[in-house]
C-alpha cells in the first residue's frame, strides 16, 4: 500500500484540492493566484514523480516541470499585471466586485 | 318586346355602389360636389329602374333571372351569386331610387353646412347601393348579405352626428336590436340551407321544392317563424320596435329615407319575397297578421301623445308597417297585393311627411311640436304638401293612403273581423295623431319665438314631387280595376269592391280630423281632457307602455351584471392565469440571471460540483 | 498498518519524504488559514522551497534549484509587490457571509480528493526499468532541451517574451 509513487501521488492530489479550494473560497484576487500557483505545483510534483518513479523513468518529465514552471511563470506575471490594472480602473482587487459580465 | 334593359338590371345597384368608391376615395374635400355625383349616379339608377319596369309593365314578362357567377365551390357543391327580376322587385327598384334620388337632392339643401356633407352623401350611396342589391338579389344569402349591410348603413347614417350622445346611443340601440331580428332570419336561412334538397338557396328553387312538397309543415312553420323574427327587427315589430323612434336622432332626410321609406320596408318585402313559404303554414300567417295588427294600433296610441315631431312620424310608420305586416297575414294573394301596395303607398307619403317635417326643422331648428304653431303662413309649400302626406296617410278619399289602405281592410273585413276592427282603429288613431300634428305645427299661433322662411327649392322641390305621387299613386290600384294585384301576383284576383269598408273608413278618418281639429284648432274639445281625467292611460302612452324601460330592467339589466360578472372573471380568473404563467416565466427567468451572477467563484463551484457528480456517475458504473 | 508504517518510516529517503510532505502541506493550509495576506505569501514560499526538497529526493536537481528560484524567489516576490500595489484599507482578508459557498466548496473540494485518491489507490503502477537522472542532472537536461526539446523550448521563449510585453503594457499607467 504504501507504495512511494503513490504517496507522491496523494500529496500532489492534497495539494491540489487545498489549492482548488484556496482559489474558489479566497476573495484577494493575488491570493487566488497564488492557489493557482499551489495547484501548478502538484502537477509538477506529479510529473517529477512519474519521471523518476513511473512506468518509463526518463528526463522528460523533468523537461515538463520546467515548460510548466515557465508557463506559471508567464501566467503569474501577467495575472499580477491585470490585477494592477483592474485595482488602477475599479479601486479594488477582490473578485466578489469583478462582476462586470453578469447577465 | 324584347326585355333588354331587364338583363342590365344588375347595373341598377352598381351605380350608387360607384358613387359611394368615388366619394369615399375622394375624401371630405369633394363638399358639394359629392352631392352632385351622389344624385347624379342616383338618377342614372331611377332612369334605368324606370326602363326595366317598363319593360315588366308590357304584357306577361316572365321572371329573369341570372345566377352564374360562382361564388363557392366545395367539393360538388357550387354556390352562386345572381340577381332576379320579377314584378315585385321591378317596383321595389323603382321606390328605392326614386326616394333615394329625391332625398340626394333634398340632402344637398338640408346638409349644406354640414362639414362631412360628401361623406353623408357616400354612406347614402352605399346604402342606396345596399337596399337595391337587397331588392334583386337572387338567393336568400346574398339577400342576407346586403340585409347586414342596409343595417350597417342604417346604423353609420344614425350616428352621423356622432358627437351627439343621444345619436350615439340610438345607433347602437338600431344596430343591436335589429341584430336580434337578424340572428332569426340567419337562423332561417341555415334551417332551410340544411333541409332543402341540395342546398339551393335561390327563390326560385325554394318556391318550386315548396309545391313538390319536399319539405315538412314543420319546418316550413319554423323557417317561416325565424324568417318573420327577421322582418320585425327591421321593420320594427313590437317587440322589436323600439330602436325605430329612436333612430330619429339621425338626419331628418335618413329619416325619410331609411327609416320610413325603404329600409324598414326591407322586412315587408323579405316576407313578401318568401311569401310562398307563409302560405305553407297558417300558424306563421297568423303569428303575422296578429303581430303586424297589434304592432299598428299598439304604436298610433303612443304616437297620439309623443311631443317630438319626427317620434310622431316613427310611431306612425311603426303603425303602418305593422298594417303592412297584417296585410301580408291574412294569407291571401289579393292581401299580399295589398299589402305592398301599401308599402308602395307609404314610401311616397311618409317619405313626404319626414321630408316636410325635415323643411319645418331645418327653418325653425326645433322638434318639440308644442313650440311651434303658425306655420302655415310662413312656410306654404311645405305646409300644403304636409297636409296633403296627412291626409294620404290618414286614408281620405282619393289620396293614394285611402286606396291602399282600403285595399288592406277589405280584405281584413273578408277573412278575419277583429283584425278589420283593429284596423279601423288604427285609422281613426292616425288620422287624429296627424291632425293633431298639422294643427299644432302649422295652424294656430306660435308657441316660441322663431323666424321661420320657406325653405330652398333643392327642399321643396322633392316635396312637391312627392306629394302629387302621394295624389294620385293609389289610383294605381283602385278596387274596379285590380290589375296591380294580378300584376304582382300573377293570380287572378276576385274584385271585392266593399262600399261597407269604403265608407266606414273614410268616415273614422274624418272623424279623427275633426277631433283633431276641435282638440287643437278650435279648442272647443279641451286637449288635457284624457290627461286629466285618465292620467295613467295620458302617461302609459306617453311614456311609450315603458317597453323601453321594461327593456331596461328584464333584459339590459340582467345582462350588464353578467357582463359586469363575466369580466370579473374575465379580469381574474383568465387574466389571473395568463398573468401567473407569464409571472412564472419572467420569475423564472430571472433566477436563471441571478445565477448568471457574474461571481467567478460560484462558477468555479458549479464547475467542480459539476465534475464530481459526472466522475461518480462514471465510477458508479464500475460497480454495477 | 502500524508495522508498515514503521516500514516505511525505516528507510531514510521515506522520513524525508515524510518531513517534506508535512512541510508541505503545512504551509498550504496555513496559507488558506491566515487572515493576513503578506502571512499567506510567506506560508506558501515555505511550500514551495519544501517541494523544492522533494524534488532533490527525486534526483531532480535542476528542477528543485529552479523551484527555489522562480518560485520561491521570483513570484513570491511578485505576489508581495501586488499585494502592495493593490492595497487597500485593511489588509485583513475579511471572510463575508458565503457560509453556503464555502460548505459546499469544502464538500466538493473533498468529493474531488476523494475520487483523486480513489483513483490513485487503485491505479498500479508497475516498475518497468530504472530511473537514470545521468551524472550530471543539470546537464542532461540541458542536452535533452537543446536538443529533443528544442521547439517547445523556443516556442516557450517567445510565450515568455509576449508576456512580459503583455504585462508591461497591462501594468503601465494609461495614458491620458
Amino acid at each position: 500500500m504504501f507504495n512511494l509513487i503513490t504517496s507522491y501521488l496523494i500529496l500532489g492530489a492534497i495539494l491540489f484540492s487545498i489549492g482548488l479550494y484556496g482559489a474558489l473560497s479566497k476573495k484577494n484576487a493575488v491570493i487566488i493566484l497564488l492557489s493557482i500557483e499551489l495547484m501548478l505545483n502538484a502537477v509538477n510534483l506529479n510529473l517529477i514523480a512519474f519521471s523518476k518513479l513511473g512506468v518509463n523513468p526518463s528526463l522528460t518529465g523533468q523537461i515538463f516541470s520546467l515548460f510548466n514552471i515557465t508557463v506559471a511563470a508567464a501566467e503569474a506575471a501577467v495575472g499580477i499585471a491585470i490585477l494592477i490594472a483592474l485595482y488602477r480602473n475599479r479601486g479594488t482587487s477582490e473578485v466578489t466586485d469583478m462582476d462586470l459580465m453578469k447577465h | 318586346m324584347e326585355s333588354v334593359f331587364t338583363h342590365y338590371a344588375w347595373l341598377i345597384p352598381l351605380l350608387p355602389l360607384i358613387a359611394f368608391l368615388i366619394l369615399i376615395s375622394g375624401g371630405r374635400q369633394m363638399k358639394e360636389s359629392g352631392a352632385y355625383i351622389g344624385i347624379l349616379l342616383t338618377l342614372g339608377a331611377f332612369i334605368l329602374s324606370i326602363l326595366v319596369l317598363s319593360e315588366r309593365l308590357n304584357g306577361n314578362a316572365v321572371d329573369y333571372s341570372w345566377n352564374n357567377f360562382e361564388w363557392i365551390k366545395i367539393g360538388d357543391f357550387s354556390f352562386s351569386m345572381g340577381f332576379e327580376v320579377t314584378n315585385l322587385n321591378a317596383l321595389m327598384l323603382v321606390i328605392v331610387t326614386f326616394v333615394s334620388l329625391l332625398v340626394n337632392i333634398y340632402s344637398k339643401a338640408y346638409m349644406h353646412d354640414d362639414e362631412r356633407i360628401s361623406v353623408f352623401f357616400s354612406y347614402v350611396a352605399l346604402f342606396t347601393f345596399s337596399m337595391l342589391g337587397l331588392v334583386i338579389s337572387e338567393n336568400l344569402i346574398e339577400l342576407y348579405i346586403f340585409w347586414e349591410l342596409v343595417g350597417v348603413c342604417s346604423f353609420l347614417l344614425v350616428g352621423f352626428w356622432y358627437f351627439k350622445p343621444e345619436a350615439k346611443a340610438a345607433a347602437k340601440k338600431a344596430f343591436i336590436v335589429t341584430r336580434i331580428g337578424d340572428v332569426g332570419l340567419f337562423l332561417a336561412i341555415l334551417v332551410l340551407f340544411w333541409h332543402m334538397p341540395g342546398h339551393y338557396m335561390d327563390f326560385n328553387s325554394i318556391h318550386n321544392a315548396i309545391q313538390e312538397n319536399q319539405l315538412s309543415d314543420g319546418i316550413l312553420t319554423l323557417v317561416a317563424l325565424l324568417i318573420f323574427v327577421g322582418a320585425m327587427g327591421k321593420s320594427g315589430q313590437f317587440p322589436l320596435h323600439t330602436w325605430l323612434p329612436d333612430a330619429m336622432e339621425g338626419p331628418t332626410p335618413i329619416s325619410a329615407l331609411i327609416h320610413a321609406a325603404t329600409m324598414v320596408a326591407a322586412g315587408v318585402y323579405l316576407v313578401a319575397r318568401t311569401f310562398v313559404i307563409f302560405l305553407e303554414s297558417p300558424v306563421a300567417l297568423d303569428v303575422v297578421a296578429y303581430v303586424g295588427g297589434f304592432t299598428a294600433i299598439f304604436a298610433a296610441t303612443i304616437a297620439i301623445t309623443q311631443t317630438d315631431l319626427k317620434r310622431v312620424l316613427a310611431y306612425s310608420t311603426v303603425s303602418q308597417l305593422g298594417y303592412m305586416m297584417m296585410a301580408l297575414g291574412l294569407g291571401t294573394w289579393g292581401s299580399y297585393s295589398a299589402g305592398i301596395f301599401h308599402l308602395f303607398t307609404h314610401a311616397f307619403f311618409k317619405a313626404l311627411l319626414f321630408l316636410a317635417a325635415g323643411s319645418v326643422i331645418h327653418a325653425i331648428m326645433k322638434q318639440n311640436i308644442h313650440e311651434m304653431g303658425g306655420l302655415a303662413s310662413k312656410m306654404k309649400v311645405t305646409a300644403w304638401t304636409f297636409a296633403i302626406g296627412a291626409l294620404a296617410l290618414s286614408g281620405i278619399a282619393p289620396l293614394s293612403g285611402f286606396w291602399s289602405k282600403d285595399a288592406i281592410l277589405t280584405e281584413a273585413y273578408a277573412s278575419n273581423p277583429l283584425l278589420f276592427y283593429v284596423g279601423l282603429i288604427t285609422a281613426f288613431f292616425t288620422a287624429f295623431y296627424m291632425a293633431r300634428l298639422f294643427f299644432l305645427v302649422f295652424m294656430g299661433k306660435p308657441r316660441s319665438a322663431y323666424s321661420a322662411h320657406e325653405s330652398p327649392s333643392a327642399m321643396t322641390v322633392p316635396l312637391i314631387i312627392l306629394a302629387v305621387l302621394a295624389v294620385v299613386a293609389g289610383f294605381i290600384f283602385m278596387p274596379t280595376m285590380p290589375w296591380l294585384g294580378e300584376w304582382l301576383t300573377g293570380e287572378e284576383l276576385h274584385e271585392h269592391t266593399n262600399w261597407t269598408v269604403i265608407v266606414l273608413s273614410n268616415l273614422v278618418g274624418l272623424l279623427g280630423i275633426l277631433l283633431g281639429w276641435a282638440m287643437y284648432l278650435k279648442q272647443s274639445v279641451p286637449s288635457d281632457l284624457l290627461s286629466k281625467r285618465l292620467p295613467w292611460i295620458y302617461q302609459l302612452s306617453y311614456r311609450k307602455y315603458y317597453i323601453d324601460e321594461l327593456y331596461q330592467y328584464i333584459i339590459i339589466r340582467p345582462l350588464r351584471a353578467l357582463g359586469d360578472g363575466l369580466q370579473l372573471f374575465d379580469h381574474y380568473v383568465v387574466d389571473g392565469s395568463v398573468r401567473l404563467t407569464s409571472h412564472t416565466v419572467v420569475q423564472l427567468g430571472k433566477f436563471g440571471a441571478r445565477l448568471q451572477n457574474g461571481q467567478l467563484q460560484n462558477y468555479g463551484l458549479i464547475t467542480l460540483l459539476g465534475f464530481i457528480v459526472i466522475a461518480a456517475i462514471i465510477m458508479g458504473r464500475r460497480f454495477l | 498498518m502500524l508495522n508498515n508504517m514503521l516500514a516505511f518510516l525505516s528507510s531514510g529517503e521515506n522520513i524525508s519524504f515524510m518531513l517534506f510532505s508535512i512541510l508541505i502541506i503545512g504551509g498550504a493550509v496555513y496559507m488558506i488559514s491566515f487572515t493576513r495576506v503578506i502571512h499567506m505569501v510567506i506560508s506558501l514560499a515555505f511550500t514551495f522551497v519544501s517541494l523544492a526538497g522533494l524534488y532533490v529526493l527525486l534526483e531532480a536537481e535542476f528542477v528543485a534549484f529552479v523551484q527555489i528560484l522562480i518560485y520561491a524567489g521570483a513570484i513570491s516576490i511578485l505576489m508581495i509587490f501586488g499585494i502592495m500595489m493593490t492595497k487597500h484599507g485593511s489588509e485583513e482578508e475579511i471572510q463575508p457571509a458565503r457560509l453556503l459557498h464555502n460548505i459546499l466548496l469544502l464538500a466538493g473540494s473533498l468529493g474531488f480528493f476523494g475520487i483523486i485518491a480513489y483513483a490513485i489507490s487503485k491505479a498500479e503502477f508497475p516498475q518497468a526499468g530504472t530511473f537514470n537522472a545521468g551524472e550530471d542532472n543539470t546537464r542532461a537536461v540541458g542536452e535533452l532541451l537543446y536538443t529533443q526539446h528544442v521547439i517547445p523550448f523556443e516556442l516557450v521563449s517567445v510565450l515568455l517574451t509576449v508576456a512580459f510585453i503583455g504585462a508591461i503594457i497591462l501594468a503601465k499607467k494609461e495614458e491620458e
